[in-house]
């Protein structure tokens, strides 16, 4: 029996106007014409009601003439649950029903959402439809009507160009005039042809470079800031830093704006890969008689070992990078920035290391670039023989990725140049005057670019060995754009074969002088990229689904890759070490090539589905903080780059604070710091370092002669540190904070406030050395009172630490709150090893007999203090505060709060057993928790 | 905004006395099943249902009762074939509804047929009464069709009586497939009765 007829029809009424978003404009029934309907109006009521009315079968229907038997009941059942499910359906989708409203999340668009042109294909029909019911028709850019700033635009562009015809014209007549004037005179066309060559411009070296002129569309908005390469990308899909408040003289993008947080961390770890365009990080290059580059590093505090050791023979040799903490030459021999340095490979003649004359990479954040730039200058002007320092940062851009999926996307998209070319290329080189010793001899052994295309099915870059380099050509990705997904690795040999080669590493014997060292080639490199037209027009030329064959005369984009593992050199807790660590890739390219690079990275299909992601710059620092590694500058207050960007964070924080409400804002002057102590050590905003340094320690009746010994280390340094008498000193801490309040109180500073002139930084490696033995040798200028040392912390109990932490060490002086806080290492506790939530007791089940709960009270009477009970302990005092947390967050790796931050070195040093165990207090709360640090 | 609260009560309307018009020896082999779930008349409206649920309310409550639940009280959904309805009433006041249900015992007055209106389920959301409605139905189905097969084993062997004891009888003698009503009405309990408060 068929269906009955429905009693009530869905869609009685609705038919295809249900849809409707916009509503009709008034219609004014004088003006309708008499046959002329206005459009039915449904709203929004009636489409819900409508969509929710269920259709129903009479019993008439149902069983015909009344008769009761087994299939009719059956099937009138079977219409019910028909119709109860469609209006299920039906009234789920009433409620979003918009084509665009389906599209899947990361796809989704709140800038013309309503343009059919937008939305994917499969929906685009539907929601032409749609529109069309609308009343919105969809309009081309083309055809649009101009509106607001972009008329102000277009007639801007008109007055420009009728300008420039009438100088052009202007321009053209006079000339005209001459010619005919000369030619008689000017016999002689040898000398006009001799005229019209240009002296070919002298590299300037020692000179600050400049950005690259922008085009005219875009010169106006880089007037105080520079794109990256692909700023036209990211600032479609990113936030990026505001017009006027650009970071680094960047406009660098922070953080893409779909949301991004997990999917970054999956990307990194799991699957996928995440990019960033690392261009504005700075390039600087010296050359010169690698004795005296070699003399220069080690005055700027590169390691002997590094510089000299049987480990960096291959750095050294240029088949390495060398990763290192660089100082400032002059005392106080501040930390300057970590340094990525790579040399190029010698490729010349002379048999005498110290005379071979060699060129060297320095790359380093832009927020230290200036910084280094000076003391290299100054370091450059002594070096004998001269050494020449230039600044490469406009010409080499770079890309970092990271993921399983990353090597597979940079296989992708670079593709190296072919070894027959390079034949042909000498020949041009030659011309050029490019050093040909690179080409002239073929290696019997495989080059760097074969070996590159045979690591497809790497995950992990760590699995190369460290800092690993490799520096080849590629031939322009826009040939092999759209890039399609690589063969993988399918049998054991094969996978084998990699393993083989990332033992042997055939790179350090076939590595040839990069060319990205050359300017020459860098400049042709750019210069010679055809214009997308060009390689449009050859790629319609190519077989249908192949890409166009490589010729003799196509760019070759020299490119210099190498691997860095997040593995920190420290000794990290086992946690971290079962981990795998993810390593990533840098790309240095020529500024102009890197964009295309980028396109053909960003839209490869990975195998294991999806593209990968773009980060900006909070990405970096997840990242970064979930590898347990500092972030530069950011983690490193002690340094002139920290401390700029912590004035900088602190600035936006307290604008932050002071936009809302009394109401609604942490009043950290009522914060209750347990023993009755009441309001926030130092600024609530700030890593308030001012105060940890010179603020003495409250001095107590009970705590004095504890503190004793602590006065009198601090005495005689501090006086090493800057020469002033202790009264003068005393004298300054007392006013420095009250000025500093009211500084802050009065303007907003638009300057950063001065770093204090003693603290500084030590790095890891020295930390570890110093906190191994006390006694352990450091250089006499460290200034130990004043020292930070980053470290990673890690909470033990519950909480999350958040930036701006305070950190405590357990109490020195009151034993009997020390012991209340040891009580709760969780190590301590009896019950260790339960399932389920951390540190509550297991859940009762509900039929639990009388005897059962009775023991679970008992228990829960010897449970430590939960958090926000009275016994809990109180945070320690001021004289304990001994750092704070410059990043902190929830990390998805650990599953539980972590943080980043700097540490009081001398604070630090005299632990006891429970050395490494400290109290970490969010500003603004009174509730502190256990956590463990390590260098980091 | 506060949002008003209702409580949608999924109602089965059973027939738990003989076919009233025996028809044949066809009528007498139906299974149970098939009997006591058998589709009510269609003259039988939403409206009547209305106007049933509203006396017994003004009858069992008085005045109060029909002026608290008058103004939210609708029927949702009724389907005469299955016997099924969805009524609609304010969270505060549906016990009344429920116990002028409960105490209905006879179709109103052109139908005056015997019946049983039986609350299967009280949920917050039509959503889950749906759901629940769906879910019995596919119930209905398989019994229909399990005591369907039984009984026709039954003819066949020969013994004819597939009848066994009046529906809503003996409780002790349960088997699944004869007596599902009497399941349906145990399950039926404690289901409402989680869902009611």
């Amino acid at each position: 029996m068929a269906p009955g007829r429905p009693a009530q029809s869905p869609h009685d009424g609705g038919g295809g106007n249900t849809n409707r978003k916009r509503k009709d404009a008034p219609t004014n029934p004088q003006h309708n014409g008499p046959n002329k309907r206005p459009r039915q109006h449904i709203d929004q009521r009636q489409k819900m009601r409508i969509a929710r009315t269920l259709s129903t079968q009479t019993t008439s229907t149902a069983f015909q003439n009344g008769a009761l038997d087994v299939s009719s009941f059956v099937k009138s059942r079977a219409y019910e649950i028909q119709a109860l499910e469609n209006g299920l359906q039906r009234s789920k989708k009433a409620l979003n029903e918009r084509a665009f409203q389906q599209v899947p999340k990361e796809l989704r668009r709140r800038t013309a959402s309503h343009n059919v042109k937008r939305v994917p294909k499969r929906l685009r029909v539907r929601a032409g439809r749609e529109m069309a019911v609308d009343n919105t028709p969809t309009v081309t850019a083309r055809r649009r009507k101009p509106s607001g700033h972009m008329r102000l635009r277009l007639e801007t562009v008109k007055k420009l160009r009728a300008l420039g015809a009438k100088r052009k014209a202007e321009k053209d007549k006079p000339k005209d005039a001459t010619t005919t004037e000369l030619l008689p005179k000017d016999v002689q066309p040898g000398t006009v042809t001799t005229a019209i060559r240009t002296r070919i411009p002298k590299v300037k070296k020692s000179l600050l470079a400049t950005p690259p002129v922008p085009k005219a569309k875009f010169r106006k908005r880089q007037i105080h800031k520079s794109w990256l390469p692909t700023h036209l990308y990211h600032a479609k899909r990113a936030r990026m830093t505001a017009p006027s408040a650009p970071i680094w003289r960047y406009a660098v993008p922070l953080t893409p704006t779909a949301k991004s947080y997990r999917p970054t961390h999956r990307a990194s770890h799991d699957r996928g890969a995440v990019a960033w365009d690392m261009s504005y990080m700075s390039t600087i290059q010296l050359e010169g008689r690698e004795s005296s580059v070699l003399g220069m590093l080690k005055a700027i505090g590169v390691a002997e070992e590094d510089l000299s050791g049987r480990k960096s023979n291959k750095w050294r040799a240029g088949v390495r990078v060398l990763d290192a903490f660089l100082y400032e030459r002059e005392s106080p021999h501040e930390l300057i920035a970590p340094v990525t340095m790579v040399w190029c490979v010698y490729d010349g003649t002379a048999t005498v290391m110290e005379k071979r004359k060699r060129k060297m990479f320095l790359r380093v954040h832009p927020s230290a670039f200036y910084q280094l730039w000076e003391e290299m200058l100054r370091l450059a002007k002594v070096a004998k023989p001269a050494v020449s320092v230039e600044d490469l940062r406009f010409e080499i851009g770079s890309i970092e990725i990271t993921g399983p999926g990353a090597t597979e996307a940079l296989l992708g998209a670079l593709w190296p140049s072919s070894m027959a070319s390079t034949s042909n290329d000498a020949s041009d080189a030659a011309i050029t005057g490019m050093d040909v010793d690179a080409t002239s001899d073929h290696p019997r052994s495989e080059s760097v670019g074969e070996t590159w295309q045979k690591l497809a099915g790497l995950t992990n870059p760590a699995l190369l060995p460290q800092n690993a380099l490799l520096g080849f050509n590629v031939q322009d990705p826009r040939l092999h754009h759209p890039p399609r997904t690589i063969a993988l690795l399918k049998s054991d040999a094969e996978q084998h074969k990699l393993l083989e080669i990332s033992a042997s590493w055939p790179v350090d014997a076939a590595q040839k002088a990069c060319d990205i060292f050359d300017r020459k080639a860098r400049h042709s490199a750019s210069t010679s990229l055809p214009s997308q037209k060009a390689v449009n027009r050859r790629k319609g030329l190519a077989a249908p689904g192949e890409y166009p064959q490589a010729l003799p005369k196509d760019p070759r984009v020299p490119v210099l890759l190498y691997s860095s593992s997040n593995a920190t050199p420290t000794n990290s807790s086992k946690s971290r070490q079962s981990t795998a660590h993810n390593g990533s890739w840098t790309l240095l390219a020529p500024w102009k090539c890197l964009q295309p690079i980028w396109y053909s990275l960003m839209y490869y299909p990975l195998s294991t589905g999806q593209q990968p992601r773009f980060g900006g710059l909070d990405q970096k620092r997840q990242l970064a903080f979930e590898a347990g590694k500092p972030w530069f500058p950011g983690d490193f207050p002690g340094t002139k780059a920290g401390w700029n960007w912590e004035c900088e964070d602190r600035r936006r924080r307290e604008s932050e604070w002071r936009k809302r409400p009394r109401g609604k804002r942490v009043s950290y002057e009522k914060v209750e710091l347990g023993g009755g102590k009441k309001g926030e050590v130092g600024v609530g905003w700030a890593c308030d370092w001012e105060r940890l340094l010179n603020v003495p320690p409250v001095i107590e009746e009970a705590a004095l002669a504890g503190i004793e010994d602590i006065m009198d280390v601090d005495g005689p340094a501090e006086k090493a540190g800057d020469g002033t008498t202790p009264a003068e000193k005393a004298v300054e801490d007392n006013t420095k904070p009250a000025e500093q309040e009211k500084a802050k109180e009065n303007i907003l500073p638009l300057q950063a406030t001065p770093k204090p002139p003693q603290l500084s930084q030590l790095s890891a490696r020295q930390a570890l050395a110093l906190l191994a033995s006390p006694e352990a040798k450091l250089p006499p200028h460290i200034n130990l009172t004043s020292a930070l040392v980053t470290v990673r912390l890690t909470l033990l109990t519950r909480g999350v630490p958040h930036p701006c932490a305070r950190i405590y060490r357990l109490p020195t002086n009151d034993p009997d709150l020390r012991r209340q806080w040891l009580a709760l290492l969780p190590s301590n506790l009896p019950h260790k090893k339960q399932k389920g939530s951390k540190h509550a007791l297991p859940r009762l089940p509900k039929d639990a007999s009388a005897h059962v709960v009775q023991q679970r009270l008992a228990q829960s009477l010897l449970e430590p203090p939960r958090a926000g009970e009275d016994k809990y302990p109180a945070c320690p005092a001021e004289e304990d505060l001994v750092g704070f947390i410059t990043t902190g967050n929830y990390d998805l790796g650990e599953g539980q709060g972590t943080g980043i931050g700097s540490l009081l070195v001398d604070r630090v040093r005299d632990g006891g057993a429970e050395s490494n165990v400290y109290i970490v207090r969010n500003a603004g709360t009174g509730l502190g928790r256990l956590a463990r640090w390590e260098v980091a | 905004m506060v949002r008003l609260k209702h409580r949608y009560l999924l109602v089965n309307i059973l027939y738990p006395g003989p076919v009233a018009t025996p028809r044949g020896k066809d009528q007498q082999t139906l299974p149970d099943t098939i009997q006591f779930h058998k589709p009510t008349s269609d003259s039988l409206t939403p409206q009547m249902l209305m106007r049933l649920i509203r006396d017994g309310v003004a009858e069992l409550f008085g005045d109060y009762g029909v002026g608290v639940v008058a103004g939210s009280l609708q029927v949702k959904y009724f389907s005469a074939a299955t016997s099924t309805a969805i009524v609609r009433v304010s969270r505060a006041h549906y016990r009344l509804v429920w116990a002028a249900l409960t105490f209905a015992t006879r179709l109103p007055h052109p139908l005056d047929e015997a019946c049983v209106m039986q609350v299967v389920r009280v949920s917050g959301t039509i959503r889950k009464s749906e759901e629940e409605a769906v879910r019995r139905a596919r119930m209905g189905i398989r019994k229909a069709q399990s005591a369907g097969t039984w009984m026709w084993d039954e003819s066949t062997i020969g013994q004819g009586h597939g009848n066994v004891g009046s529906e809503g009888g003996s409780v002790g003698g349960a088997e699944a497939g004869a007596r599902p009503g009497i399941e349906d009405i145990e399950d039926d309990r404690s289901e409402s009765g989680d869902s009611g408060d």
